[in-house]
Order: structure tokens, then C-alpha cells, then sequence
């Protein structure tokens, strides 16, 4: 069960259908495997419940009643069909949450991953976002990411393995904001590969000697 | 309609500039078009609008259109929610036209995936909500299939996890409650996030207040969201 978790600012943003695509995304993975947060959820569309139900009504085109009920029978037919469609396409993706599995289509071993060195390896996870860019890392076992800082904020979620910063360890389903004031180090555990979502509003900034070399690799 | 994202300034920008052009200002609109809406649903029974049904009545309805595929409680449905799932659209930037297609959307989601309402766990008016917010964020998506779409965020039919059934059982007789513990300043703030999708920065900047009075009000409003959850959970 994750420790770690989206603010509650987030997660009221996220139920108001109002988040930024690629966080609206990394929050939809949280909450996959965090039935806690699924649960503020849940009291913040009640609150998006009565928000509705207080609104001042407006007068609705006479006709759209009927408009609407004619459309009925039509309408069945075609979404369901395609739903399945979807839904067999990526069945055999059970590596990857359910949210990502339309934007991430292979199995994390069969990513294509770039990267200049063979222990941080990065993939690129092209989703639509003016705003934020999005990539999955890789950390080998064992290894870890020089030191560095963010010019921006920069979510992450843990998708497999654990890592460890200075101060704290995270492990799979755990969602970290780092901003600014973050300055870290992290380090995959021993034991298995650390993958991690990270949606990033600026590039990160290399702290270190080996940080400022690294960096435009890891733009 | 090609329009970007959930939080786009641009969907906002081209709807706040077609909304100019009404010929009347939104609100006053607004008032006197009510007004003869409450004067026509008095006259007919089945036309009661929402505040005239009891919660459990569209909790019945929807059970009987999932059931049944009954065309008059579809009829009766629409007519008690149409008035107002049009008014939120339109709170959320959309046009006249633009709301209407989100409507006729919305209802024809209702009759399609009716049986995914589950009133265990929530009422009909926060399911409503669901899907007027999802079918926001696709039509402002349409026809752009790389971009994100409110199925791969909410995955489960409904937005219901069927393990959370039994400990959300109360959320449903408590709705309605949430928005009345709000003091107007901080309902204020949360309707902007609701509405308009704001960052803190933004909604200062739209009322003229502090960065931190705005943090403060809403920190206030999901304490006080918080605390009443816990307190329809405790009564269980």
C-alpha cells in the first residue's frame, strides 16, 4: 500500500475532471492501487454532486427531449462494440496500469528505452499536455541518479521496484512532489529495477560535476 | 470540435469570447429563462425539477431505466436534471449550443450505462455529476485519439471500485450535506476549481486576494470536507 500520496488539492482537482492531461493520468495510476485516496475521491464528486444540484437551471430546447430520446436505440449499438475492442487490445498489458496502457502499448521489458548510460534509461510517453512532459525511468538495481535539483515541479510515481532518497524510501504506487527546495539523489534498491512515472513541468536541473555533464542526456 | 485539454486556457478563451457575443449578459439570462422554467414544470407532473424530486426518486429512475430500458423514466429523468447538467456546462465555460450537445451527451451516457449506477455506493445526483465531468473533458477531445479521454482516467464503469462498496454505503444519504458546511467565502474558491479548473495563482489574481488567503480557504474547505466524510463513515 503506497505511504505516499497525491495533496488534497490534487486529488479535488483530479474529481473535477480539471487536472493537466499527464497528471490527470499519473494521479489516475495512484489511485489504481490506493483505496484511501480513492475515497477522498469519492467525497470530492459528492461535493461535484451537490455542486450540480445547486446550480441555477437554465431552460432547455423544447425539442431536445424528443431529439434525444430518438438517438436512443443507435447509440446502443456502436460504443459498446468499440469498448471491447479496446479492451481485448490491451489485455495482455497487465504490467502497465490500466490509465497508461493506451499511451505506454508495450510491456516495460519491450520499451524501447534510450538513454547514454545503460544503468538510467528513459522513455519518452508521448500524451498531449501543453503543460508537462512525461517519461518513464528506468534505474538499475543498485544504481542511482546524480544529484539534482528541479526548476520546476516534478511528479513522481513509483510504477515497479523501490528507490530511496536521503531522507526517505518509496515504494511501488508512492506519489512524490518535488519542487525547487528538493535537492536528492535517488538510489534503486539492491534488489530489482526501480521504475518510475515522472511528469515534469521544467527540465531537471544537474546539481553536481557529473550532474552537469549528464544533462542534456536527460532532457 | 477540436479544442485541447481538461485545463486549457485556449477552451476557456474561445468559449468566453463566444459567450460575448449573446445578446443578453449570461446572468440575467440565466434568472428570467428560470423563472419561466419553474412556471412550465408546475404545470406537468412529470416536468418537477430537482429540487421538487427527492434524491431516492432519481435513485428509482435510474434503477428503472438500468432494468427496464423504460423510455418514460428516461423522460422523467431528463426532464428533472436537463435544466441544471445544461447550467453546469455552462458554468464551465460552454455555449448555449455547446451545452446543449453536452447534455444530449450526457443523457444518452445515462441511458447506456444505467446499470453501472450503483446507489450503494452513491447517490444518482453525484453519478449524474461523473458523467457531466467526463463528458466535459471528451468532447473538449473529440476526434483527437492521442490525447487523454475520461475512460483512461476513470477506469472502472461508473468510477466505482467494487471493494470500496461497502465502506462508501453512507455517502449516498449524506449528499447534499457536503457544500452546506461551506462558509460562502471558501464555496467561492471551490467553485472556481470545480468550474473553471484555476490554479491557486489564478483564482488570486481573478479575486483580488493573496496567494496565501486563497491556499488557506481552500486547506479550510477540504478540512472541513474531511471531517464531515469521517462523520458519515463513524455513524455507520
Amino acid at each position: 500500500m503506497a505511504n505516499y500520496h497525491p495533496n488534497d488539492e490534487l486529488l479535488m482537482s483530479f474529481s473535477a475532471g480539471q487536472l493537466p492531461n499527464a497528471l490527470g493520468l499519473m494521479v489516475a495510476c495512484h489511485l489504481d492501487n490506493c483505496p484511501a485516496c480513492r475515497e477522498k475521491v469519492k467525497t470530492y464528486e459528492s461535493l461535484g454532486g451537490d455542486i450540480l444540484a445547486e446550480c441555477e437551471e437554465v431552460e432547455v430546447s423544447s425539442s431536445l427531449l424528443d431529439k434525444t430520446l430518438a438517438m436512443l436505440d443507435t447509440v446502443e449499438e456502436n460504443t459498446v462494440t468499440s469498448a471491447l475492442f479496446e479492451e481485448a487490445a490491451n489485455e495482455k498489458l497487465s504490467s502497465i496500469p490500466k490509465p497508461l496502457r493506451r499511451f505506454i502499448t508495450k510491456d516495460y521489458d519491450d520499451l524501447e528505452w534510450t538513454g547514454m548510460s545503460k544503468s538510467i534509461r528513459e522513455f519518452l510517453v508521448n500524451i498531449d499536455d501543453d503543460q508537462y512532459t512525461t517519461k518513464l525511468f528506468r534505474i538499475k538495481a543498485g544504481h542511482e541518479l546524480p544529484e539534482h535539483t528541479h526548476e520546476g515541479n516534478e511528479f513522481t510515481l513509483v510504477m515497479s521496484g523501490s528507490f530511496s532518497d536521503r531522507t526517505c524510501d518509496y515504494n511501488e504506487g508512492d506519489f512524490i512532489l518535488a519542487d525547487q527546495s528538493t535537492t536528492h539523489q535517488p538510489r534503486a534498491s539492491k534488489d530489482q529495477d526501480c521504475i518510475c512515472l515522472a511528469v515534469m513541468d521544467a527540465p531537471l536541473k544537474m546539481t553536481g560535476v557529473f550532474g552537469r555533464m549528464l544533462n542534456p542526456f536527460l532532457r | 470540435m477540436d479544442r485541447p485539454g481538461i485545463n486549457s486556457d485556449k477552451l476557456k478563451h474561445e468559449t468566453n469570447e463566444r459567450s460575448k457575443m449573446s445578446a443578453l449578459p449570461q446572468h440575467k439570462a440565466q434568472v428570467s429563462l428560470m423563472s419561466n422554467y419553474r412556471k412550465n414544470a408546475s404545470t406537468s407532473s412529470e416536468g418537477r425539477s430537482l429540487t421538487q424530486k427527492q434524491p431516492n426518486e432519481l435513485n428509482e429512475l435510474l434503477l428503472i431505466i438500468a432494468r427496464d430500458k423504460d423510455r418514460k423514466a428516461f423522460s422523467e429523468l431528463f426532464n428533472a436534471t436537463s435544466s441544471r447538467l445544461k447550467a453546469f456546462a455552462m458554468q464551465c465555460g460552454a455555449s448555449n449550443a455547446d451545452a446543449e450537445e453536452l447534455l444530449q451527451e450526457c443523457m444518452l451516457t445515462v441511458w447506456r450505462k444505467a446499470h453501472t449506477f450503483k446507489p450503494q455506493s452513491g447517490s444518482a445526483i453525484t453519478w449524474l455529476y461523473t458523467i457531466v465531468r467526463n463528458k466535459r473533458i471528451d468532447m473538449a477531445r473529440k476526434g483527437r485519439h492521442e490525447t487523454v479521454q475520461s475512460d483512461d482516467l476513470w477506469t472502472e464503469e461508473g468510477g466505482n471500485y467494487l471493494e470500496d462498496d461497502v465502506s462508501s454505503e453512507l455517502e449516498g444519504k449524506a449528499a447534499r450535506k457536503l457544500l452546506k458546511v461551506l462558509p460562502e467565502v471558501q464555496k467561492q474558491v471551490v467553485f472556481k476549481v470545480y468550474f473553471e479548473g484555476k490554479s491557486h495563482s489564478e483564482i488570486a489574481a481573478d479575486l483580488d486576494l493573496p496567494l496565501g488567503t486563497i491556499k488557506s480557504r481552500l486547506r479550510l474547505a477540504m478540512k472541513k470536507l474531511d471531517n464531515v466524510a469521517k462523520e458519515q463513515m463513524s455513524y455507520g
